[in-house]
């Protein structure tokens, strides 16, 4: 059963910079081959600055920026060995750039849990996590709804 | 609201509510490329590599990374507006990815506004495997610049 009184807690901030390398190897494992975000070149010819992020980028900070989150989770008494991930939202705020410094902080936003009649349970917890630059400006926002299903006895 | 950073790709008036996305057919989803996909991502979660895991959780061998999903259907959006262009997308998972399912992304626009005079696109977007088993729906906005500008 997820802990009510869990909702608005926030775990430590941690911090990443963003490298070319790694939005390279997202892209290739993603298997998008856009010059744009292999070749540094090959963007300012596209007219970027430099390599863009592509979209779902922000994965990177998820688990490399906070290589905590399970042990953050499990903290917070969420069954991390049966969770689901149910939803996923970024809001792109501003630019973000290969060097930049970003921080997050993520904070327990939503939860509630359903019983079944058959005594099996179902914890919906939602994290919202807000990334600042290295000028505090506000870049990204990461919204992630986990589904945590236990079965009855 | 920041300034586009995006090279224009396509302008605000040529874009039809209703109009489709070119759609995206991903190559099969091979067993390297969740190994590759952990690596890149840090979800290490043996769920996705590791298919004796697979077997005994009973989801019926490795199952893809819903993020992989997420990350061809962010290719599919970047493709038609350019990464920078995107406001918000957001997805829901709906179903398992397993290995050698074909993905085929596809999206449509959904409506068109004015906000603090950029042009707003709205759109719908999912993926689906080869049998037509939906794995991922989702919704994105994305700025684009007016052609008189």
């Amino acid at each position: 059963m997820f802990d009510k009184e869990k909702i608005g807690h926030s775990f430590p901030p941690f911090s990443l910079s963003i490298e070319r390398g790694k939005i390279h190897e997202l892209a290739l494992a993603i298997g998008d081959m856009n010059p744009i975000y292999h070749d540094q070149q090959a963007a300012q010819a596209a007219g970027y600055d430099d390599i863009p992020l592509p979209p779902t980028a922000p994965t990177i900070l998820t688990f490399w920026g906070n290589t905590q989150l399970w042990e953050q989770l499990a903290s917070v008494g969420i069954n991390v060995k049966r969770i689901l991930h149910g939803e996923e939202e970024y809001e792109y705020l501003a630019p973000i750039a290969p060097g930049d410094l970003l921080t997050g902080v993520t904070t327990i936003v939503d939860g509630k849990s359903r019983r079944g009649k058959d005594g099996s349970s179902m914890d919906i917890v939602t994290t919202e996590t807000r990334y600042s630059n290295q000028q505090q400006q506000p870049v990204l926002s990461a919204r992630t709804m986990f589904v945590v299903r236990e079965q009855g006895e | 609201m920041t300034t586009i950073q995006e090279p224009v790709r396509r302008y605000f008036e040529d874009v039809e509510v209703g109009e489709e996305l070119p759609s995206l057919v991903k190559e099969p989803v091979k067993h390297l490329q969740l190994v590759r996909y952990a690596g890149a991502s840090g979800d290490f979660n043996p769920l996705h590599t590791d298919p004796k895991v697979g077997e005994e959780i009973g989801t019926g061998g490795i199952i893809a990374h819903g993020m992989l999903i997420m990350g061809f259907v962010g290719q599919l959006i970047s493709d038609y507006v350019g990464p920078q262009a995107v406001r918000k997308f957001g997805v829901r998972f709906k179903g398992m990815t397993h290995l050698d399912d074909v993905i085929t992304c596809t999206g449509t626009v959904t409506g068109k506004h004015e906000e603090d005079g950029q042009g707003v696109i709205a759109g719908k977007v999912q993926a689906k495997d080869q049998t037509g088993d939906v794995k991922v729906v989702g919704t994105f906005t994305a700025v684009l610049p007016h052609r008189d500008a």
